[in-house]
């Protein structure tokens, strides 16, 4: 699965501590998901797009 | 915009880290080498001390990297994870020099007793750690049941037919702690946890 995390935070100039802080998880945990390497659970999911105000079929992509 | 706070360390800082990693490793070994009789020592006797400093060292990394590079998300992670690590190694310790200070019984008591204080905070662990950290968990303990499981189907096959001498449970233990460790760094590099 493919996201836009990495962007979406560059355009809030968060780094990945701070996305971290607001999701309530680990920093490598953020960047597992940037990097691909882990597909968030469907509630980290919701809170992501929450986070971001947008919709989660516009962050994540198949 | 797409510019990116997070300020990643220089090659020269890795490398130099790597370097250090090295030099510890080397200092580790070269210290375990000289206050232990490793020619005279059983096999398994060494395998479970190699375990033990390998996992006591990892406890005094995280050590280091939990004050240089802090986080408040999971909070306690860090430091649960440093109490198991240490923990576990002090046990693998504890049966092969107690009884030189304390009688057989009371050193499997107290074995006993920090293996219960292990287990509660391995569970503290589970229950502070975040997501990714518990998949990377899950994944090393299935990992290491898989490998585990063929290598006792294997073996077992091989003694019964009278084929290779029996191993201790000793013996089993330092190879179970070597798999698990093994498969703990593969799980976590391959979420991206090793860099």
């Amino acid at each position: 699965m493919n996201n836009r995390l990495k962007v979406l935070r560059a355009e809030r100039n968060w780094s990945q501590a701070e996305l971290a802080d607001r999701l309530g998880v680990s920093r490598q945990t953020v960047n597992a998901l940037e990097t691909g390497r882990y597909d968030p659970s469907l509630p980290l999911a919701f809170k992501i797009a929450r986070v971001f105000e947008q919709p989660i079929e516009s962050i994540f992509t198949d | 915009m797409t510019v990116s706070l997070d300020r990643k360390p220089s090659l020269a800082l890795r490398i130099l880290g790597i370097a250090a990693l090295a030099a510890a490793g080397g200092v580790t070994g070269y210290a375990l080498a000289g206050v232990t009789e490793l020619e005279t020592m059983p096999w398994d006797d060494s395998l479970n001390l190699l375990m033990a400093a390998l996992l006591i060292v990892s406890a005094l990394a995280s050590v280091v990297v939990m004050f240089t590079r802090p986080s408040s998300v999971p909070k306690g992670c860090g430091v649960l994870q440093i109490v198991v690590l240490l923990l576990a190694g002090v046990m693998l310790l504890l049966p092969m020099y107690g009884p030189t200070y304390a009688s057989p019984d009371l050193i499997f008591w107290a074995v006993v007793a920090l293996l219960i204080g292990q287990s509660v905070a391995n569970l503290m662990l589970w229950n502070t750690a975040d997501e990714l950290f518990r998949r990377v968990m899950a994944e090393t303990s299935a990992l290491a049941f898989w490998a585990v499981q063929l290598a006792l189907f294997v073996y077992a096959a091989a003694e019964r037919l009278g084929l290779i001498q029996s191993i201790s449970a000793w013996g089993m233990m330092g190879i179970l702690m070597g798999v698990y460790l093994v498969c703990s760094v593969i799980a976590s590099a391959r979420r991206g946890l090793a860099t």
